[in-house]
């Protein structure tokens, strides 16, 4: 882990001079550059996810633009902060599909945030592509509502597969975040587990900010179950396996993706060993593409990517790609991204949208377990 | 209950923990008479006149206005029965001008403005004062006029800073802005707590001649006053207090001669003239706090 | 009843116990603080905050072993707490006693916005060696830290106590929390007593925010209102300045909110803790430990509004202003006009908020509430079939209606107590909405919520809902203008001037207060409706606390009371870290910075108040 943001940042900045004042040296990319507008958290309590998209967004640009750009012209983003604020994305919404120099829009971060902007990008006929927005009603508002991200649909269907197929429990216990990203993802999976043959003996939520859990897992403790699953962010989860363990809870544990990240080994500690999860980018992944990202991520930064960072990088090189065969218009590249196929990527095999939910098809998760402190591949 | 008072009030007792502040007090006051109580600080002077007026509630006793019980209503149903007090301290509105402290004093007399329908009296009011009909604007229209006249009644000392907010005024100009606000509300009964504590010689003899012209006005007025000379002059009758309890009632000479009620003032050092101590003790209402002028 | 009878209660209790102890860490600086400078001390949490990163700082990044990190982290809680002291409560003294409160409140966010900036938000691990022994407690464990906590919340109680009863500089510093005055006059140097407690309750902070974090394994710089909000329910359980008393609070706290999560489960946790702060407000004042009858704590009358006279624009001039406003979205930029939009939206609140907070002198942190209030009734009305005409004037009417209702309890406060108790029905509402899934949806929030269409015209595209917006702002400007020179608006200002006085001439407190909020639901309950249309979307959260303090900083710059203050307040406030996004970064810090500044150098705002 590096001593503080500030440094990295200041790295980052001396990074970003030594580079500006190479590239016309270069001359990789010259003319006028296409526009990608961000919209997500800089600040708030979401802050971190907007610090880690911009990570992998400008380690895709690097690239991206070292190879010529689109036909040329160098591919950048403006990012515009906010806060993961609905009344902050409709203002930002605005300010995007007025900028005629805007091809595509990028975010927000939560659906709630990103939904509540989707309207106007529909109207103002400008694609916006959630890359985190796992929300099953996120795609739904129109044809301009693109996403990258798995649907919780899909998620919680091989946390299913997973929990119940794979590792036999039948009695679950659920803990969830108390948002709207954390209970639909529990409801789906209660659906999804009965399904399976398995019950659902309780189901718990708790709020973003809370820190305490031992008076819920005694809770849940008192249910009998057979196993946990956890509905988490990285952060909780962490202080949720830590907990879950000193009340005394011994039983399996599975994580949604989104503990994957190496924060959650380092907050977690100990108590990490033995959680199962899955994801989709991982580093245990043989495929060239990923290795490659790991290696470029790592010499940039200093740290290992995780899944937020490998998704932003995925959603530069998807657009990317598009504009490259489609064209930079944007009605181009609505048009595009119903059409593309086999963009190499870091979380899937190969992208390529449903038209119809206009969400990515053909998902391979990979199956994990924390073991020595490190995710590795889950062989039982 | 004696017959031909227009307030009495009977057994009237507080106690704060230990202490018996009023203990067993009968008053009682005729209409048109003025009734001073004296006595030395911490006497229960204030504390019997808040049980009377209703900002504090007494643990016994009974208080009668024109044969109605108003025992220990609130302060809002004894302005309604038309017990109007000033507080020894002053409590004017800082922030409002004289006009609207005055006007205050009008609120329990609102008609038009202050409509009493069970359940949508709420919505009806906020409505009135947003529409203001003709019935709303002449009664104000009507109080203001009466803010004036009463106003008035003090010579040019506030006439001309009507729209002033009252912070801005002299410490003695506040007491007579309180004294209007208690003359708006058309009282049955006034009640004067010390009305010239902080005040200098010459204010206190202003303050007399307005006292005094209250009382040639034909009101029921109930005084706590220190200062002897003013007391002497306009009681009909006067009550003397120590330690909660009454310990001479009657003509204003025959208290002031009491050997109890000298006693009563020497054990406590200080009689008559003298600016009691705790004015002094009172940061809030002392000259130098009374603002600028 | 026998499942009820059968959970694991010795294990709930332990629980309780377990966090609990580190609630009265908390409550025991908020309490020391309490009983000298009367004054709950909103920035105790960013203390804390600041407390678990200097110690991520010692132990981790430089790392330095435990024994030489903990006095480091009470050193720099110290320095912050006297900090705290210099900057936001002794410029303050003369003020009444709200003041310094908000301003504790402006500290700790430029506090946790500078932990933000240094650090990042991401939440860092604290891995500090402790003993790997646990002891086994029936089904569960605790650790050498839990202890630790429990021990240090207990001893520094036990010190305080001592401190204050049993040596000079204590007796000073009770002297001086009894009568000030009377304090100096014995020679008392009031400020150094000050100074010293704060720098105390800094370092205990610190180092609560030290403990917890080794505790969880995890610091972030978003932890600090909430932790701060339950020491504050701590104390007022234990009695606000009461240091022992505080332990007791805090582990009540913890037992109630664990036995409310066996009964009913873990989303009910804050509404316990919450509806218990609000009870004890109402019933208990003077804390659970008080003896008998207490002499009534000091009213702590004086409002925040200051002797000033507003500034009154001439008509001329706002109808200038209103003009320029109706042309904004002919500049032809709608991001511009989106601002401007969602800035009069805080302007509709703010005007509200001025006749409650200003106007009567209720100063409130919950008015989100009554946003979140308007804005669920007129989705969920809407999406019933209910036109959005229709459901507006619904939503505006519910919001009178039910506000008051929820705020009645909050009319027989006074001071800052009504600051907390309106703080805590703000956050009662909030969770209400987030448990009440039957009606409200709960946690996934309302969706598909109708555009703006009025009567069959579009009013949701930018210029439209900009000038419906613009709109609204006038008529409820000009309408409460009219109200404040009616017998109201004396009336009002009277009860707000002083209480008793009012009531001695006839003036029905309670009623008037409620007046005065069922118009401002009115206002607010349309602000938070029209807000809902705009989003489609809502949930528990879209009006949160931050809202709330948001709002109030609008309304005291503005002036409180001052309906024109409060809109060019919201224009400035709401509008201007949008249109320099360079400052979008550093936004929290501009409005804590704001805060305080205002307080500290023009509490009668920029245009006075009324
Ligand atoms: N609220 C109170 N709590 C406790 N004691 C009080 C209170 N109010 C008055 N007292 C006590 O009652 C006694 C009478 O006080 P007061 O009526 O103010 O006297 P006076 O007006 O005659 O100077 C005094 O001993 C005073 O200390
Ligand atoms: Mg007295």
């Amino acid at each position: 882990m590096t001593p503080s943001l500030t440094r990295r940042g200041l790295a980052g900045l001396a990074l970003g001079l030594a580079l500006g004042g190479a590239l016309p040296a270069l001359a990789q990319s010259s003319g006028e550059p296409v526009m990608i507008g961000v919209s997500g958290p800089l600040t708030g309590p979401q802050a971190q996810y907007g610090a880690l998209w911009k990570q992998g967004f400008d380690l895709a640009l690097e690239r991206i633009n070292a190879e010529g750009g689109i036909d040329g012209r160098p591919l950048e983003y403006t990012f515009e902060d906010s806060q993961n604020d609905p009344r902050q994305t409709i203002a930002i919404a605005q300010k995007f599909i007025s900028d005629p120099a805007i091809v595509v829009e990028v975010g927000d971060f939560s659906s709630t945030a990103s939904m509540a902007a989707s309207p106007l990008y529909q109207r103002g006929g400008l694609v916006q592509f959630g890359f985190t927005n796992s929300h099953p009603d996120f795609t739904k508002t129109g044809d301009y509502m693109w996403s990258s991200s798995i649907s919780q649909s899909q998620e919680q269907q091989v946390m299913a597969d997973y929990a119940v197929d794979r590792l036999g429990l039948r009695r679950i216990a659920v803990l969830h975040l108390n948002t709207d990203w954390g209970t639909t993802a529990k409801n789906i999976f209660v659906e999804e587990a009965k399904k399976r043959g398995a019950e659902v003996v309780a189901a718990e939520g708790y709020l973003p900010d809370e820190k305490d859990f031992r008076a819920t897992l005694t809770r849940i403790k008192a249910s009998d179950p057979d196993g946990l699953l956890l509905e988490s962010y990285y952060s909780d989860g962490a202080l949720l396996v830590r907990q879950i363990r000193e009340v005394g809870i011994d039983l399996p544990i599975v994580a949604v993706g989104s503990v994957y990240s190496p924060d959650f080994l380092s907050l977690a500690g100990d108590a990490a060993n033995g959680v199962h999860t899955t994801a989709y980018f991982t580093p245990v992944s043989p495929r060239p593409e990923v290795q490659a990202f790991i290696k470029d991520f790592t010499a940039e930064y200093g740290q290992e990517p995780n899944n937020f960072n490998a998704m932003a990088y995925d959603t530069m090189n998807i657009l990317a790609e598009v504009m490259r065969r489609h064209g930079t218009t944007r009605e181009e590249i609505k048009a595009g991204l119903g059409e593309i196929s086999g963009v190499p990527s870091v979380l899937f095999p190969e992208v390529s949208f449903d038209p119809e939910t206009r969400r990515v098809m053909g998902l391979e998760p990979t199956e994990l377990i924390v073991k020595d402190g490190a995710f590795q591949l889950f062989q039982p | 209950m004696s017959s031909g008072a227009l307030l009495s009030a009977t057994g009237v007792t507080r106690r704060f923990g230990g202490i018996i502040a009023v203990d067993g007090v009968d008053l009682h006051v005729r209409e048109g008479e003025f009734l001073s109580v004296i006595g030395p600080n911490g006497a229960g002077k204030t504390t019997l006149f808040n049980l009377i007026s209703g900002q504090d509630r007494m643990d016994e006793g009974r208080v009668m206005l024109e044969g109605r019980d108003i025992t220990n209503l609130s302060p809002r149903r004894m302005a309604e029965a038309g017990v109007a007090r000033t507080f020894q301290h002053g409590r004017v509105f800082g922030n409002l001008s004289v006009m609207d402290n005055v006007l205050i004093g009008c609120h329990t007399r609102l008609r038009a403005a202050r409509p009493r329908v069970p359940v949508v009296a709420p919505v009806l009011e906020i409505l009135r004062a947003l529409i203001r009909p003709a019935s709303v604007r002449a009664e104000e229209a009507a109080m203001r006029e009466e803010v004036r006249a009463i106003v008035a009644t003090f010579g040019e000392r506030l006439t001309p800073r009507l729209d002033e907010p009252t912070y801005a005024l002299s410490y003695a100009n506040r007491r007579r802005v309180e004294i209007a606000r208690a003359l708006a509300l058309h009282p049955r009964i006034l009640i004067l707590d010390e009305p010239t504590a902080g005040m200098n010689e010459s204010e206190t003899v202003e303050m007399r001649d307005i006292v005094d012209a209250l009382k040639r006005q034909g009101r029921t007025i109930l005084l706590i006053e220190h200062k002897l000379d003013m007391v002497m002059r306009l009681s009909d009758r006067v009550m003397a207090m120590d330690n909660g309890r009454v310990i001479a009632e009657g003509t204003p000479a025959a208290v002031r001669d009491d050997p109890k009620v000298i006693e009563a003032y020497l054990g406590h050092a200080t009689i008559g003239g003298g600016e009691p101590a705790e004015a002094s003790l009172m940061p809030g209402t002392s000259r130098a706090a009374g603002g600028v002028q | 009843m026998g499942s009820i009878l059968s959970l694991p209660w010795f294990d709930f209790t332990v629980s309780g116990v377990v966090i609990g102890s580190i609630y009265a860490l908390m409550a025991v600086g908020l309490a020391l603080i309490f009983g000298v400078a009367n004054l709950i001390n909103f920035a105790h949490g960013a203390v804390f905050t600041v407390g678990a990163y200097v110690g991520w700082v010692c132990a981790v990044a430089l790392g330095l072993p435990l024994w030489a990190t903990v006095p480091l982290v009470a050193l720099g809680g110290g320095l912050v707490g006297a900090g705290i002291e210099y900057i936001a409560i002794r410029p303050l003294n003369r003020q009444s006693r709200i003041a310094p409160l908000l301003a504790t409140i402006g500290v700790g966010l430029i506090l946790d916005q500078i932990v933000h900036i240094l650090f990042g938000a991401n939440p860092r691990a604290l891995p500090v060696p402790m003993p790997g022994w646990r002891v086994s407690v029936g089904q569960g464990s605790i650790g050498p830290i839990d202890i630790t906590i429990f021990v240090t919340a207990v001893i520094a109680a036990a010190a305080l106590y001592a401190f204050l009863f049993r040596t000079r500089l204590g007796m000073a510093v009770r002297a001086t929390a009894q009568d000030e005055d009377a304090a100096k006059q014995m020679g008392v140097n009031i400020h150094a007593v000050n100074m010293a407690v704060f720098a105390i309750a800094g370092a205990l902070g610190a180092i609560a925010g030290l403990l917890v974090g080794i505790y969880y394994n995890a610091i972030d710089p978003n932890t600090s209102f909430q932790i701060m909000l339950k020491g504050m329910v701590a104390i007022v359980i234990g009695g606000m300045a009461n240091v022992p008393g505080a332990i007791g609070g805090g582990v009540i706290l913890g037992l109630i909110e664990s036995y409310g999560i066996a009964l009913f489960g873990a989303s009910y946790r804050n509404l316990f803790a919450f509806a218990v702060l609000l009870l004890m407000l109402l019933v208990k004042p003077n804390g659970l430990f008080a003896k008998g009858r207490e002499r009534e704590a000091e009213p702590m009358t004086g409002t925040f509004v200051i002797q000033s006279m507003p500034v009154r624009p001439p008509g001329w001039l706002l109808a200038l202003g209103v003009a320029a406003a109706a042309l904004v979205p002919l500049a032809g930029q709608p991001y511009l006009t989106q601002v401007m939009t969602n800035a009069f939206l805080y302007a509709l609140a703010a005007i509200s908020l001025t006749l409650i907070a200003g106007t009567v002198g209720l100063v409130s942190i919950g008015h989100a509430a009554l946003l979140a209030i308007g804005a669920y009734a007129s989705a969920l009305l809407t999406i019933a079939g209910l036109p959005v005409a229709l459901g507006l004037v619904a939503a505006a009417a519910i919001t009178a209606l039910l506000g008051t209702a929820l705020a009645y309890p909050a009319f027989r406060l006074r001071g800052h107590y009504v600051a907390i108790g309106t703080l805590a029905i703000g956050e009662i509402v909030s969770l209400v909405i987030l448990n009440w899934t039957s009606l409200t949806n709960g946690s996934m929030g309302v969706f598909g919520i109708p555009p703006l269409t009025l009567f069959g015209v579009d009013f949701f595209s930018t210029n439209p809902s900009y000038w419906l917006v613009l709109g609204l702002v006038v008529v409820f400007a000009l309408l409460q203008t009219r109200l404040l020179s009616s017998h109201l608006g004396r009336t009002w200002r009277a009860i707000r001037e002083d209480t008793v006085a009012a009531e001695t001439y006839g003036v029905g407190s309670n009623y008037y207060k409620g007046l005065a909020y069922g118009f401002a639901g009115f206002t607010a309950g349309l602000a938070g409706a029209v807000t809902a249309h705009q989003f489609s979307y809502i949930n528990f959260d879209t009006f949160n606390l931050l809202t709330s303090v948001l709002i109030l900083t609008i309304v005291i710059l503005g002036g409180l009371g001052n309906v024109t203050g409060a809109i060019v307040a919201a224009v400035l406030v709401a509008g201007l870290p949008e249109m320099f996004r360079v400052l979008a970064e550093y936004r929290m810090l501009f409005y804590g910075a704001a805060l305080l500044l205002l307080i500290r150098f023009r509490p009668r705002g920029l245009l006075g108040s009324g």
